[in-house]
């Protein structure tokens, strides 16, 4: 194929993936007439942030995006703090019978469960014990859901660690828990980050369960938000699209901190990159 | 004999604890609410009544469609894609980035920029090709019967082709470029060296690939739920959507739990055969 080709195909390709997302930023920032005008205004239009406040401005959006920043960090945090360990046992210790790869297997046999086949038994289950629409109680379901994202994660990056280097902590009294922090912890950090850049993208992604367990506006979520607007009669465009860039901005400048790692974190680990 | 807990079991039981009550028991509990009816006593009339439920087919027969036609879709142009950036000599990552963008984005803000480009009266989808002299007024995207599944197949492609297109991107930096070379001296033609060479080493990205993708879509709910509700009629109802609606709209709960052991079930034995095809291939 002849290099011209080639980056003219590259260039429609990428202005394929692009238009969509553009579109949707001008529909945010186009006044009421500007918003559906025949022929489409790609760029000539009167740019406006009334939206933005009419979205964020003490509406109901600046409670959702509040609510989704609280449960996408208490999420990933307990998860962390639950899997990390999990991975350092499963990548350090001697276990008998493969007991590691079993257990380990288990573990992320659990992520690829369909979200709507638990999500009936975990509905009644919050709702027995009093936890449908908190943030508490869907901070439980996604710690849940990152769980064993983490243990996966981490256990490889942990595997990269050579073990002399905790075991040289310990000859000179350290103990297990303390060589973990003070020595393995600083050397996987990127690897800790991007985990946790993981975590938190998918908390702040995720719309099923989200959507089911959090009917109240005190508790809904951005992407809740969001979808609630659309299924409404008469749909408020410019706020919805506003909220909608207040939502991907987030994970767009996450995801390019996290790049790295990209293939790594949606392969599950199985590509090390 | 005296049985060891191995030494790791305590950093490992708080995970295990956890994926218990919140994987494993609520199974089970599925299981239960499934095989109970109204007044508490064991029924089977829950995954009897699935053998004559038109919707429940309709909806089984939908999921099946839309995931073979975008899981093909995405991965011809996912691999064409990942072919063509990767030979390109200049600004690669450049492109590289911009196509992976719709892939990061809440599935929930891809879906309302697509409801904003496919309505059939004022999006710009239509607006455009008006522009271009086309006659737009039997186009109706998600709003027709006969074009909503494919409407939403179209969103899904454009969404999550860039996944495909990461991952085998990924295989194909990772192939080393002496074979490659060899070939060329040896007088291989491009076809030749990309079928015996390349497409053989990039075998288990493809397969991870198809693997992951095919298991988020059998599940796919996020798009549909905001784009099509499901309609026109039952146009694009898949069984995620019928058992949210079996469930949170009918309050239904026993037979939402039998469709959702029998999707279980379902995408267990898919994903397994799927394995094993592409082990033996």
């Amino acid at each position: 194929m002849k290099t011209t080709v080639r980056y003219f195909a590259s260039i429609v390709a990428a202005l394929a993936a692009l238009a969509p997302v553009y579109w949707l930023i001008t529909i945010s920032l186009k006044r009421e007439v500007d918003q559906f005008a025949y022929p489409p205004r790609w760029i000539a239009f009167h740019a406006t942030l009334q939206h933005y406040a009419e979205a964020f401005g003490g509406g109901s959006f600046a409670i959702y995006f509040l609510n989704s920043v609280a449960l996408a960090g208490m999420s990933t945090l307990a998860a962390l703090l639950i899997g990390v360990p999990a991975a350092y046992g499963l990548a350090r210790f001697e276990w008998p019978r493969r007991w590691d790869q079993r257990v380990g297997d288990w573990i992320l046999s659990t992520r690829m469960l369909p979200p709507i086949v638990t999500i009936v038994p975990l509905f009644l289950m919050l709702r027995g014990v009093g936890l449908i629409n908190t943030l508490a109680g869907l901070a439980i379901v996604y710690t849940g859901f990152n769980l064993p994202f983490v243990v996966w994660m981490m256990r490889g990056f942990f595997d990269e660690v050579p073990r002399e280097m905790e075991e040289a902590a310990m000859l000179d009294g350290d103990s297990r828990a303390g060589a973990l922090l003070r020595i393995v912890l600083p050397l996987v950090k990127p690897g800790l980050a991007a985990t946790a850049v993981f975590c938190l993208v998918f908390a702040w992604n995720e719309f099923l369960f989200a959507l089911i367990l959090t009917q109240t506006e005190a508790a809904m979520t951005l992407p809740v938000g969001i979808a609630s607007r659309v299924t409404q009669y008469e749909i408020q465009w410019g706020a919805m699209s506003a909220a909608g860039v207040v939502a991907m901005l987030p994970v767009l400048v996450f995801a390019s901190a996290a790049q790295k790692y990209l293939v790594r974190g949606l392969s599950l680990g199985a590509v090390k990159g | 004999m005296k049985t060891r807990v191995p030494a790791g079991f305590a950093w490992v039981a708080p995970s295990i604890a956890v994926l218990l009550a919140l994987s494993i028991y609520p199974l089970i509990f599925a299981v239960k609410v499934a095989l109970t009816d109204a007044s508490g006593a064991a029924t089977f009339a829950n995954f009897a009544r699935l053998a004559h439920d038109r919707v429940f087919a309709t909806a089984a027969v939908q999921t099946v469609l839309f995931t073979a036609a975008a899981l093909a879709v995405e991965f011809a142009l996912g691999l064409a894609l990942a072919l063509l950036v990767d030979s390109l000599a200049r600004a690669r990552s450049l492109f590289r980035a911009a196509i992976l963008v719709p892939m990061l984005l809440p599935p929930v803000v891809a879906a309302v920029a697509w409801r904003l480009i496919y309505n059939p009266q004022f999006g710009v989808l239509n607006g455009t090709l008006r522009r271009m002299g086309l006659n737009t007024a039997a186009l109706t995207w998600t709003d027709g019967d006969s074009s909503a599944l494919l409407s939403v197949i179209l969103v899904d492609v454009w969404e999550w082709t860039p996944f495909i297109f990461l991952l085998l991107s990924a295989g194909l930096q990772a192939i080393p470029q002496e074979p490659l070379e060899a070939a060329r001296i040896d007088g291989a033609s491009g076809w030749q060296s990309f079928r015996d060479i390349t497409l053989p080493l990039l075998k288990p990205a493809i397969v991870l690939a198809l693997l992951l993708r095919a298991m988020d879509l059998v599940r796919i709910f996020d798009q549909i739920f905001i784009l099509t509700q499901g309609g026109p009629g039952t146009a694009t109802e898949t069984v995620s959507l019928y058992i949210y609606r079996t469930a949170f709209r009918f309050s239904n709960f026993g037979y939402a739990a039998a469709m959702s052991f029998v999707l279980l079930v379902a995408t267990v034995m898919f994903s397994r055969s799927l394995m094993k095809a592409m082990k033996t291939r």
